[in-house]
């Protein structure tokens, strides 16, 4: 049973599964090559360790979702990706290949250029991310000024453009409105315009949708899949909700305390997840294929603190089989091996217990629709 | 947090020590603008009794003047201030004027404008005056007597002029209609005064409603500056006064700063008590009166215009160093600090309740209230000041014997009033004066010693003799059996001082300044003497006779013949106190450089 | 935009209304309330000679007789029209505007109020700029560079400029930098027509002493400010576009802050135009404060009465010029 609407064309990756540790150049063409990201941030409470080694390749014109909850690390990831780590006291290790170009390497004033121009990025809460003393045809027109030798005129009309694009109707009015001119869906549609008004080659979406209700987030979502058609960008998207990514995402990299659990493609992560945290995202994902009175379940307990992170595997205190793996889960840290052709997960229990796991999972929900479905034909 | 504020604490110790340094380190020498010499300082007191740093010589330099607030006006018309009188002698040339020399004979009035002291006539109802020919004013016309009478002819409207004395309207001869002044209807009263007649250019003759043998003082008020009828502009004439002393005004900003410039038509002949020594007088006015102190100290400003004296800090400054104090004098101001002993509210209509007032009262704490033996003054147990002529020195009530107090003496008079143990009034003084408080406060203590309990009741000074102190029938009905006040005259002799504190016809029911309400015959007989004793020797022994009586009938308890500490800058020429005004002469300064 | 202004004129002219009605009442209503007959009263507004027909003359003139509103009335008329005050013996004449007569000084209250602006009005502007320009300063660099040397040692500073009082700070300047060592001395106001150099230079220590209280008080703002306003997410948003940081800064970080300060700053000059009384009487400057201060002295109520009301008015105009900048400046306050 289909679980997700993938989207038509390009199905799986053609590209080899990178290997986990490598310090030479990129091993794969791929436009973005990240290999062992580490970011970490010395605090007066100790070190806090963001990101903890996270590997992934991306193609243009293909979508990552970076799937987890609230402090796994996701948005840090990316704010190493732009290089905005530069000037705070964060400590960054590990390689970012951008194009051939290394960026962890590179001069701030380096990054800065391609900030805006190659990597650009969008945020979750338009109104507090966009400037509300500057117009909006300013603010876009502002991006596109730094990266381009033109004129004022020039950039306005850009402006106007990209609003049009973005499906914004009476643009040469709207573009000297103030953010808070506008309404949520039409405020976020801007900031993509913004984002895209120097046609940038990787797309950074955080929470694109979080702020909006369902209806805007449809039209959002389709807005950014048309764009990445016409330009041709990759798109990095973080979210914590997998609906969102079943739309959108080729591959999709799920992380838990700033470490990877699993990465596959979306068919390997929605048709055969292999980690127990998978699982329990999907267990606890509203969806339309399941019966209105089961209830959602939740995984247990919180996320966990990034300063002292779980000994042996990270997620092991809230995994309901921890049990299984003879107590591996308490001590070592699980190796992130593959379980399938370019998909990898991060646990100790054998390929082979996870399908079972798995499988008795999908047949009990299935089995609680049916007899829904039957109590409602009744 | 802690951090910050340890940085804010250095902060402000840094500049701690900067401030302690400043104010230890405070050069000995007085500074003075344009590098003064260094000749030693003349000495404490040295200005009270000689002229320092005599001198003619003219230098390019400019005087300057601070103002702690400002004149009442530059108007010699409408003025009723002793430094302004002072200062008017810059650019005005009364009839008569107050021999510009130090000591005794300061205090006589000398001709200025006119050649010779009144000749009087027509049994002393007719006093004529001839003015030096070829004075001029500050545009070379020729001052004539015409212009005298124009100028006593405008003190008769109080509505235009209403600052100055009243003295010409109370003694000249009455006109009916009374005379209204040469403003309103103005080319009807003109020259409409009868009571001075100009027989000629240079002849001036006043007649008077009674004889008056003092009316040598009254000319020598600056109201009888010349002024030019055409150059009259009211209110507006205190702008520019039209200068007949060696300076003239070159700029007025009302209230905030005045230039004076030489007069290039003034002559040093017709005019000896003045001098014209540099090329430039500056008044700022409405300066910081502790900023004037400072700035006197470092040598940026010459004078204090207002002449009472230096404040609190700087006096402190001043006495504690050797050199500052030889640079400094102590003159007598001719004010003396009093209080009113009422005599028509019972018990003290008794005189001997006023005589145990008088011996119980502790001289010593009075004179540290009103600021102590330098700034406040010297103990008096006289009404004149010695600064009065005819003054002479007693003490009935051991004032200066006993300055503590005598408080078995005060219960023997109690005993003699019949209230052998003490009685109550109250003391009325004036609120926003410190001194008068503090004084109010130490005499309360010390009369309640004796047995005499009084209430304290302070009142504003603006409205102290208009409204309260100075309506009997207030008095009477709150019991103010004492009340505070301080008295200078508008002319240094006895009648001068004492007609309005204690003359029985003086009494007013509201504005009254006899306020012990003193009707004694034998005062008001030697008081209306003055007017007709032609002898200028008789007439200053009255002074002395008044001054006992009054005492004797205990209507008054002196407190201190107040003084005023003054710094003398040490690039002053001509520098000494004139007696009169009781600060420095500003008519004659000069620059040594 | 504009029906904005409009509103806001009309209720600064009825506050301007208000304020005149009520400077009024306390004194010409309230001592009548306290029981004070129009004699009584009228003593209050005479001069050195207090006689009885003096007063009476000033009860004329003023009309102390007639109904609070009649009084209240010709006084506003006066301010257009110009006043005769009328005895039956004489008149004196008031020229428009008449913001009352003072016959203490024999002088109309407008006038010597006129005289006394140009010193207010340059001291108050050449320190607001001075305190504007190195408070804000000094703020932004605070905030950069928040927690180092320059952090801490400047709000140290800023820590004592803003307790130290001015009355401290002038003296201790004019110790220094006056008496002591004469770099600045006899500091007097020269009007800026007569000799520009000679007025900038007797205007440095007034203009710093002022300045360095204010200067404080707006470097621990626009720290505080700028603090704030970089941790907000359109500046994560401006730095993700790849701006140079010299604009993050400026034209994003600042811009934001300076809001809430250039209210403030619009309200503290126009509060200091009434006159800024302490410095002016430091320093001897005869201003509009050291007019107050004099006014207050004497007790003379038309010129503390016109005083009163010109300080409003330059407090009422600063509201009114701050809440048309703020429109001016953010946006979302015209919508």
């Amino acid at each position: 049973m289909a679980l997700w609407r993938g989207r038509t064309k390009g199905a799986a990756r053609d590209a080899a599964a990178p290997t986990v540790t490598d310090e030479s150049a990129p091993a794969t063409s791929a436009m973005l090559d990240v290999q062992d990201l580490k970011i970490h941030f010395p605090t007066d409470d100790g070190l806090v360790k963001a990101v903890d080694g996270i590997s992934f390749t991306l193609d243009r014109g293909k979508t990552l979702g970076i799937v987890g909850e609230s402090g796994s690390g996701k948005s840090v990831t990316s704010l190493g990706i732009m290089g905005l780590h530069h000037g705070t006291n964060a400590q960054v290790s590990g390689k970012i290949w951008l194009d051939g170009e290394e960026l962890i390497a590179a001069s701030a004033a380096r990054v800065r250029e391609l900030r805006g121009d190659k990597v650009a990025m969008i945020f979750q809460d338009p109104l507090s991310s966009l400037h509300p003393y500057y117009t909006v045809g300013y603010q876009i027109a502002e991006a596109y000024l730094i990266h381009n030798k033109v004129g004022k005129k020039a950039a306005k009309q850009h402006a106007v453009d990209m609003l049009n694009r973005v499906g914004i109707p009476n643009p040469q009015t709207r573009v000297d409105d103030y953010p808070h001119q506008f309404s949520g869906g039409m405020r976020q549609r801007a900031m993509i315009a913004m984002s895209l008004s120097c046609n940038p080659e990787l797309l950074i979406a955080d929470e694109p949708t979080t702020a909006l209700d369902v209806t805007v987030q449809a039209q959002i979502l389709d807005l950014m899949a048309d764009l990445q058609q016409e330009f041709g960008s990759a798109v990095i998207i973080i979210t914590h909700d997998l609906g969102v990514v079943a739309e959108l995402a080729d591959d999709i990299l799920v992380m838990y305390a700033g470490r990877m659990a699993e990465y596959g493609t979306s068919e390997d992560i929605f048709d055969r997840p292999a980690h127990p945290y998978a699982w329990g995202l999907l267990g606890s994902m509203p969806r339309m294929d399941r019966a209105r009175s089961e209830r959602l379940i939740p995984i247990p307990g919180t996320p966990p603190s990034l300063i002292n992170v779980p000994s042996g595997c990270p997620f092991h205190p809230r995994c309901a089989y921890a049990a299984n793996t003879n107590g591996k889960s308490f001590n070592e840290v699980p190796p992130l091996r593959a379980v399938g052709p370019g998909h990898l997960a991060a646990c100790h229990l054998s390929t082979d217990e996870q399908r079972r796991i798995w499988g008795e999972l999908l047949a009990a929900q299935l089995s609680a629709a049916d007899s829904d479905q039957q109590r409602e034909d009744a | 947090m802690p951090r910050r504020g340890f940085m804010g604490l250095a902060a402000a110790g840094a500049v701690a020590a900067l401030a302690l340094a400043a104010c230890g380190g405070g050069s000995s020498s007085g500074g003075g603008s344009g590098g003064g010499s260094s000749s030693a300082p003349a000495g404490f007191n040295a200005a009270v009794t000689k002229v320092v740093n005599p001198s003619n010589k003219r230098t390019n330099g400019t005087i300057y003047f601070g103002n702690s607030s400002t004149p009442d006006s530059t108007d010699p018309g409408d003025t009723y201030y002793a430094n302004m009188w002072n200062f008017s002698r810059l650019y005005t040339m009364p009839l008569m004027t107050y021999a510009s020399t130090p000591g005794p004979g300061g205090l006589k009035v000398v001709p200025d404008l006119a050649t010779a002291p009144g000749t009087v006539s027509d049994n002393g109802l007719t006093w004529t005056y001839h003015i030096k020919p070829n004075v001029k004013f500050e545009d070379g016309t020729t001052v004539t007597s015409q212009d005298v009478k124009y100028a006593v002819e405008r003190t008769f409207d109080r509505s235009v002029l209403p600052l100055g004395p009243a003295y010409f309207p109370l003694l000249l001869a009455p006109q009916k209609p009374a005379y209204p002044g040469p403003y309103k209807d103005r080319s009807k009263n003109i020259m409409g005064l009868k009571a001075v007649q100009t027989p000629d250019a240079t002849t001036i003759v006043f007649h008077l409603a009674h004889p008056f043998a003092d009316f040598n003082y009254v000319t020598a008020i600056p109201q009888t500056a010349p002024v030019p009828p055409n150059k009259d502009t009211g209110t507006k004439y205190q702008l520019h006064p039209w200068s007949t002393g060696p300076y003239k005004f070159q700029s007025y900003q009302l209230n905030k700063q005045l230039t004076l410039v030489p007069n290039t038509f003034w002559n040093p002949a017709t005019d000896p008590n003045a001098k014209q020594l540099v090329s430039k007088i500056v008044v700022t006015m409405n300066m910081n009166a502790n900023d004037i102190d400072n700035r006197l100290l470092a040598g940026d400003l010459n004078v204090d215009m207002a002449g009472t004296g230096v404040q609190a800090a700087a006096r402190a400054k001043i006495l504690s160093s050797n050199s500052l104090k030889a640079s400094s004098d102590d003159p007598i101001t001719g004010f003396l600090w009093y209080a009113y002993l009422n005599t028509v509210v019972p018990p003290m209509n008794n005189v001997h309740c006023r005589m145990a007032i008088e011996y119980a009262a502790n001289k010593t704490n009075l004179q540290t209230a009103y600021g102590g033996p330098v700034a406040g003054g010297q103990i008096a147990s006289t009404v004149s000041p010695p600064n009065v002529v005819g003054h002479k020195a007693f003490d009935l009530y051991e004032a200066t014997t006993k300055p503590g107090g005598d408080i078995a003496k005060a219960k023997e008079q109690l005993k003699l009033c019949g209230q052998p143990n003490g009685f109550t009034t109250g003391i009325a003084y004036r609120s926003d004066r410190p001194k008068e408080v503090a004084a109010a406060t130490a005499l309360q203590q010390a009369l309640s010693q004796a047995g005499i309990h009084t209430s304290l009741h302070g009142y504003p000074a603006g409205t102290y003799y208009a409204n309260f102190a100075g309506v009997p029938k207030y008095v009477h009905q709150h019991d103010l059996g004492i009340d505070f006040g301080g008295w200078a005259p508008d002319w240094p002799d006895g009648y001068g001082f004492f007609d309005f504190i204690s003359a029985g016809n003086t009494i007013g029911a509201a504005g009254n300044t006899n306020i012990e309400e003193l009707n004694d015959p034998v005062v008001n007989n030697l008081l209306a003497k003055y007017g007709t004793t032609t002898d200028e020797a008789t007439r200053n022994s009255y002074t002395a006779q008044i001054d006992m009586q009054i005492m004797k009938d205990a209507g008054i308890l002196p407190e201190v013949y107040a003084k005023s500490l003054l710094y003398r800058n040490p690039n002053l020429t001509n520098v000494y106190v004139q007696p009169y005004y009781g600060m420095y002469n500003y008519a004659v300064l000069g620059l040594k450089s | 935009m504009v029906t904005f202004i409009v509103r806001r004129l009309i209720a600064t002219v009825f506050l301007l209304v208000v304020v005149s009605m009520i400077t009024y009442a306390v004194f010409f209503l309230i001592p009548r309330l306290a029981g004070q007959n129009s004699y009584q009263l009228a003593t209050q507004y005479v001069g050195r000679n207090p006689t009885r027909a003096a007063v009476l003359d000033i009860e004329q003139k003023l009309g102390l007789n007639e109904p609070i509103w009649v009084q209240y009335g010709r006084f506003i008329r006066g301010l257009v029209f110009g006043e005769h005050y009328n005895s039956g013996t004489s008149s004196t004449y008031c020229p428009p505007p008449c913001f009352g007569y003072s016959f203490k000084s024999q002088l109309p209250v407008w006038p010597q109020m006129v005289s006394s602006l140009p010193v207010t009005i340059s001291l108050a502007i050449g320190a607001a700029i001075l305190w504007l320009v190195g408070g804000v300063t000094i703020g932004v660099i605070s905030a950069l560079k928040r927690g180092t040397l320059f952090d801490r040692f400047s709000m140290g500073i800023a820590l004592a400029g803003v307790s130290l009082p001015i009355f401290f700070t002038g003296l201790l300047s004019l110790a220094l930098f006056s008496y002591k060592w004469p770099i600045f001395p006899n500091v007097t106001f020269v009007p800026f027509t007569q000799n520009p150099l000679l007025w900038a230079r007797n205007l440095v220590l007034p203009w710093v002493t002022l300045a360095f209280l204010y200067a404080a008080l707006y470097a621990r703002l626009t720290r505080a400010g700028m603090l704030e306003t970089m941790s907000e997410d359109y500046i994560r948003t401006a730095r993700a576009k790849g701006l140079p940081e010299r604009t993050v800064i400026i034209k994003h970080g600042l811009r934001a802050a300076l809001t809430p300060i250039i209210t403030i700053f619009g309200l503290d000059l126009g509060a200091l135009l009434g006159g800024a009384v302490i410095t002016e009487h430091t320093f001897s400057l005869n201003g509009l404060g050291q007019f107050t201060i004099l006014a207050i002295d004497n007790q003379d109520l038309p010129e503390i009465l016109g005083v009163t009301m010109l300080a409003a008015f330059f407090i009422i105009i600063a509201n009114l010029a701050v809440d048309i900048l703020y429109a001016v400046v953010d946006p979302r306050v015209r919508h």
